[in-house]
């Protein structure tokens, strides 16, 4: 079934989207890091992985979708998944031949210049944060196969590919159904910018190394766009606190003062990964306000979204600051009710 | 999990690596001018991972290796000396000059051996972790294998019987991207050897192989979960052999492409290395470049003293043979 012949029809109603191609990135290295070992993380393996790929095809298709386009990474994750559906028109728009985030924030940019009208994401908040980094307001749906998984959906890949299938089709508008997410902005002195989407960390540590965050007496301080204390990682710090939802024009920020207690205004129990949880001291925890400057002096490593990333050195300082300049969140539920509601999938 | 890593740590890492890497260099020069002779497998560009494993074993912990070798073995705590003359078939050498390259062990040091039969290491080292557990010594066997060897099924039965008795083993695999001369996409359906682990019922994880800090983050958490009898980790790093399956320049095949070497010779796991220590002030330039000069030295000294060793004696020719 294909609900393409809808298109035309509900073009007239005021709501309908752009028509265009669904993008599909599938992160070949997410759900495999050392937080399997240290933490109790999520093992993701590639047949599985091209197994969610391809039931998000299978739902879009099934809701209209006609055309994708998608990074071919040297696993074939998301290759050979289409490859079981030879009717479906799909092209690589860019070979994964670094096997590096590299391959993420460059399938983005093809991405955007393609004009897809929606891309999928299957990986964690690390992959969403590369993805953004190549393509900042992009109308996203990320499926979650990540380690830390704030940002991405933990939902049936099925119905999260109907609902990219219905706004690739201009039956829902990205507008309609989607929020942009909030980011944090760095800027690094002397050095290319970078960026977060849930959380940025200052810990005290040297390298980058294995990239886990798992000292948590090296924490300094933790900046944050969501709050939660339903989640996994530093959101769930700051959320077992004060919490901070998604849509609040706020951020949190928090001071720790690792192992010295007599300081700490907040102690709390907090998982920083998945199946690790650890006693945390928070010195101080200010609320403030969208695009207020935030300055962090090195040394130390900046870490976002959960792995650490960058190195700053003695002398050098970041800025950050978080705004409302990110994705295209799609919510799913929203496009299957007003999907539903338009009598799409009527037969 | 503490990931701060000591200064000395660094430097030992470091002083590992810069070791295999002169050795390498030298023995794959020497070979293919003729004075080494058989064929050397040779470990250049894969240093992060002996280096970044090794700080984190004594010489009571076992490790098994390759033919891909050397590497291991200095990391170790090989002497050049007897390496060399191993290499030249000398009865100085670690086999008494009757192994060669791809056979060098030393109990003393806890080389259970290179091995020139793909897969050949994983069921010496689970047979030592078994021992180990037995006894209750507190050792750790680490197994060093590539991407071509996790076929075998050498591997598959090793790592079974130490996902089921959780023994004191961590699998450590190079994957390099070739077995021999034939890419991984050839020989395998898998790009991550890693996630063959769950097969077994031990983790899996994947980590930069070119990174020497990375590696021994990763590697300290598996030695240290073997250690207290957690059971055995399936370690995959991704790494790059910066020269040919044998020797330097090899037999000339077209089945990768200098573009591809040269991309990967930019993560230079040395490089990187040396990059990180100046930046942090661990070292400065000076102090980088007499440890190259210094290791420089001992691999002349390790040559001379291999090219001025007797070859074993022909009488002794069925001494320490096991047939």
């Amino acid at each position: 079934m294909s609900l393409s012949k809808h298109a035309g029809a509900t073009s007239n109603t005021g709501s309908a989207g752009s028509i265009g191609p669904v993008g599909i990135v599938a992160n070949p290295a997410s759900g495999k890091d050392v937080r399997r070992l240290v933490a109790r993380a999520s093992v993701f393996d590639n047949q599985e992985k091209q197994a969610i790929v391809g039931r998000a095809v299978i739902g879009a298709v099934a809701a209209g979708a006609t055309e994708f386009v998608y990074l071919n990474d040297r696993h074939g994750i998301v290759a050979n998944a289409l490859a079981e559906h030879p009717h479906v028109n799909a092209r690589s728009i860019l070979e994964g031949d670094t096997m590096t985030a590299l391959d993420t924030i460059s399938a983005a940019r093809a991405m955007k210049e393609a004009g897809c009208s929606v891309v999928m994401t299957l990986g964690g908040d690390g992959t969403n944060r590369a993805f953004t980094l190549g393509w900042p307001d992009a109308p996203l749906i990320p499926i979650s196969t990540g380690t830390n998984n704030v940002f991405p959906n933990m939902g049936e890949a099925t119905v999260a590919g109907a609902a990219a299938g219905i706004i690739a089709s201009g039956l829902v508008s990205v507008a309609e159904v989607s929020r942009p997410h909030k980011l944090i902005e760095v800027s690094i002195d002397g050095e290319r910018d970078d960026l977060a989407l849930i959380d940025a960390v200052l810990t005290r540590e040297r390298f980058v190394g294995a990239r886990a965050l798992l000292s948590p007496e090296q924490l300094a301080a933790i900046l944050l766009t969501r709050a939660d204390p339903a989640s996994v990682g530093m959101a769930a710090v700051g959320g077992l606190i004060q919490p901070v939802k998604h849509s609040s024009s706020k951020a949190l920020l928090l001071k720790l003062c690792g192992d010295n207690e007599a300081q700490a205004k907040h102690k709390i129990k907090a998982p920083i990964a998945p199946g690790l949880y650890t006693d945390l001291h928070i010195e101080d925890i200010d609320v403030i306000g969208l695009d207020k400057p935030v300055i962090w002096h090195g040394p130390g490593v900046l870490a976002f979204d959960g792995e650490r990333e960058r190195t700053l050195l003695p002398n050098q300082y970041a800025t950050l600051k978080v705004t409302r300049n990110g994705p295209k969140v799609v919510r799913i539920s929203k496009v299957m009710r007003k999907a539903a509601a338009k009598g799409c999938f009527v037969t | 999990m503490s990931t701060q890593i000591s200064n000395d740590t660094l430097i030992d890492m470091h002083r590992r690596m810069v070791r295999i890497r002169l050795f390498e260099e030298t023995a794959g020069k020497m070979m293919e001018d003729g004075k080494i002779p058989g064929a050397l497998h040779l470990y250049v560009g894969e240093e992060a991972v002996a280096g970044g494993v090794m700080v984190h074993l004594s010489d009571e912990d076992q490790i098994t290796s390759t033919h891909r070798g050397h590497g291991h073995l200095i990391a170790k705590g090989g002497e050049f000396d007897q390496m060399f003359a191993e290499l030249y078939g000398r009865s100085t050498g670690y086999c008494k000059g009757k192994g060669g390259s791809m056979h060098i062990s030393n109990m003393e040091l806890g080389i259970l051996g290179a091995n020139g039969i793909v897969g050949g290491g994983p069921p010496i080292a689970m047979g030592a972790a078994f021992g180990n557990k037995f006894l209750k010594n507190n050792k750790v066997a680490v197994c060093f294998f590539g991407d071509g060897a996790s076929n075998e099924g050498s591997f598959h039965e090793a790592a079974n019987m130490a996902g089921l008795y959780k023994l004191p083993v961590v699998f450590v695999c190079e994957n390099n991207g070739f077995g021999e001369y034939t890419p991984q996409a050839n020989h395998q359906a898998i790009v991550d050897v890693a996630d063959r682990a769950a097969g077994y019922g031990m983790p899996g994880v994947i980590v930069d192989g070119m990174d020497a800090v990375a590696v021994y983050e990763a590697a300290g958490e598996a030695v240290d979960r073997a250690r207290s009898g957690k059971g055995p980790t399936l370690l995959e790093c991704k790494t790059y052999r910066f020269f040919d399956h044998v020797g330097v320049r090899g037999m000339g095949l077209t089945y990768r492409s200098d573009e591809e070497v040269e991309r990967w010779k930019k993560r230079d796991p040395i490089l990187l290395m040396e990059e990180r220590l100046l930046e942090q002030k661990v070292l400065s330039a000076e102090q980088i470049k007499a440890v190259h000069d210094i290791t420089s030295e001992e691999v002349l000294a390790g040559i001379k003293f291999a090219e001025e060793s007797p070859f074993p004696d022909p009488s002794s020719l069925t001494e320490d043979v096991y047939a």
